[in-house]
C-alpha cells in the first residue's frame, strides 16, 4: 500500500503549531485520578468537556485532532461538490463526509473557544479525479487510526481515552470500507500501528493539502520534550 | 488445557478487583463492571480510581474473546464450508486472532488464561451462519474494547487500542461483504462486560 500513502503535501503549519505547543509543555498536570462515564464518543466528549478539568495537554490533542478531521471533512465535501465522483463512489464518501463532519462539529463543540481555527485546503487536485479521491481516502483513513491509537499515551481523562476508542473504532471501519472499495485487503495486517503526531504531521505535511496556519497563537520555537 | 470451566464461569471468571474495591463507593442496584468505570451509564459519575489494577482482568476478557473468534475462524476453516471473499476472509482474520491471542498471552504472561473448549455447531457449516455470526463476534469484539479501554493503563491501552483498530476493520469487512452498512454510527456504541458476556454466551459456543 506504499503507493496510497500520502505523498507530496506540505502543511505549513496548523498540525506543526499543535505540536510545538503539546511537545513544549509540561506533562505535569494530571487529571489521572477522575473518571468519567459516557459510552460514546459524543457522550464521554460532552462529558469531559462539562467536566472542564481536561488537561493543557488533552487540549492539544484535541485541538490536532480537530484539524486532522477538518481536513478529512473538507476532503469529502469538496469531492462530492465537484462532482467528479461515480455514483458509488459518492454513496460512501457521502457518508464518511458525514462522520467527518460530525467529529468536526463535537470537538469544535467541546473546546470551545478553545478550538484553533479551521484551516484552509488546497487538495491538490485530488478531489477532481475518481482514482486519485479513493487512493487519498484510503492512505488518509489508515493514517486517522495510526494517529488516534498513537495519542492514547497522551490521554489522561477516562472520557477522553473511552472517546478516542470510539472514534478510532468508526475510522478503522472507514478505511476497512474505503480499502474494500478500492479492491485492496481491507485489513493489511493484524495490528494496527501508533504513529506520533509529529509522524502524522509529517505525512500531513507532505501532502501540501494545508494552505495557511489557522494557529496564531504559538509562536514560541519548538521544544520537543516529549 | 486447564478444568473446563461452565459456561457462565468462562465468561465471568475473571476477578473484578478494581470494581470491588469502588463497588461500596458507587454502585447501587448489584451493578458490577470491569474497572470500576460505569461506561455505558447515563448519568456521569466521577470516581477515584487506581490505575492499572485491572489490566490482567480486562486483557483476560479480551483474550477469552480473541480465542473465541480463532476457534469460530479455524473450525470454519477445517470444516471447508467456505468460498470466494468469505474463505479469503476467515483465513485473513482468523491469522489476526491468532496474532492477537499471541499479544494478549505475552502481555498477560503466566497470569493469561487457557483457551475454554468451543463447540460452533453450525454455524461454521453454512454460508449464511457462518456470515451472521462472524459479524455478532466482529461486532462484540469491537464494542468489548470500545467499552474497557478507558480501563486501562496507558500503556496496555495502546495494545488494546492496536487490536480494536483491526477488530473495526474486521467489522466493516464481513458487514460490507454481506451487504450491511460497513460504518453505520458516526461514533462506535461500547458494549459493557455484562453485555460483552450476554452476547458471547447467547452465541452458545463456549461449553
Amino acid at each position: 500500500m506504499e503507493d496510497l500513502s500520502l505523498n507530496q503535501f506540505d502543511a505549513d503549519g496548523a498540525i506543526d503549531e499543535a505540536l510545538h505547543r503539546l511537545f513544549g509543555r509540561s506533562r505535569a498536570s494530571f487529571l489521572g485520578s477522575v473518571a468519567f462515564a459516557g459510552g460514546s464518543f459524543f457522550a464521554a466528549l460532552a462529558t469531559a468537556a462539562r467536566a472542564a478539568e481536561l488537561g493543557a495537554d488533552e487540549i492539544d490533542v484535541l485541538n490536532f485532532d480537530l484539524t486532522f478531521e477538518h481536513l478529512q471533512a473538507g476532503f469529502y465535501n469538496e469531492g462530492l461538490r465537484f462532482g467528479a465522483l461515480r455514483h458509488e463512489t459518492r454513496s460512501w464518501a457521502r457518508v464518511i463526509g458525514a462522520h467527518e463532519q460530525a467529529h468536526v462539529k463535537i470537538l469544535s463543540e467541546v473546546l470551545g473557544r478553545r478550538a484553533v481555527k479551521k484551516p484552509f485546503f488546497d487538495y491538490q487536485g485530488v478531489t477532481e479525479d475518481e482514482d486519485a479521491f479513493t487512493k487519498t481516502a484510503v492512505a488518509m483513513e489508515d493514517l486517522t487510526t495510526d494517529l488516534l491509537i498513537g495519542q492514547l499515551k497522551d490521554l489522561r481523562t477516562p472520557g477522553l481515552v473511552s472517546a478516542v476508542f470510539s472514534l478510532l473504532s468508526v475510522e478503522a471501519r472507514h478505511a476497512a470500507w474505503v480499502r474494500h472499495v478500492a479492491g485492496v485487503l481491507p485489513v493489511a495486517r493484524p495490528l494496527d500501528q501508533a504513529k506520533s503526531l509529529r509522524e502524522v504531521s509529517e505525512v500531513i505535511r507532505s501532502t501540501r493539502f494545508m494552505k495557511e496556519n489557522p494557529i496564531t497563537w504559538a509562536k514560541t520555537a519548538p521544544r520537543f520534550t516529549g | 488445557m486447564g478444568p473446563q470451566p461452565s459456561r457462565r464461569s468462562a465468561v465471568r471468571s475473571p476477578a473484578i478487583t478494581r470494581a470491588r474495591f469502588l463497588r461500596g463507593a458507587l454502585f447501587t442496584g448489584g451493578v458490577v463492571l470491569i474497572g470500576g468505570v460505569p461506561l455505558l451509564s447515563r448519568a456521569p459519575k466521577i470516581v477515584h480510581a487506581r490505575r492499572g489494577q485491572s489490566d490482567d482482568e480486562i486483557l483476560n476478557f479480551a483474550l477469552l474473546i480473541e480465542y473465541l473468534e480463532e476457534g469460530f475462524y479455524l473450525d470454519a476453516l477445517s470444516k471447508n464450508a467456505l468460498s470466494g471473499e468469505l474463505l479469503l476472509f476467515a483465513q485473513e482474520v482468523s491469522a489476526h486472532e491468532a496474532a492477537h491471542v499471541q499479544l494478549l498471552r505475552e502481555a498477560l504472561g503466566n497470569k493469561a488464561r487457557p483457551p475454554p473448549t468451543f463447540g460452533f455447531g453450525d454455524d461454521t457449516n453454512d454460508t449464511q451462519r457462518f456470515a451472521s455470526a462472524a459479524v455478532l463476534l466482529e461486532e462484540t469484539g469491537s464494542g468489548a474494547y470500545i467499552g474497557q479501554g478507558a480501563n486501562l493503563s496507558r500503556s496496555v491501552a495502546v495494545i488494546a487500542a492496536r487490536i480494536a483498530s483491526v477488530e473495526a476493520r474486521h467489522s466493516a469487512w464481513i458487514r460490507d461483504i454481506v451487504g450491511r452498512h460497513p460504518a453505520p454510527h458516526a461514533a462506535d456504541p461500547a458494549m459493557t462486560e455484562e453485555e460483552v458476556s450476554a452476547a458471547i454466551r447467547e452465541t452458545g459456543y463456549l461449553s
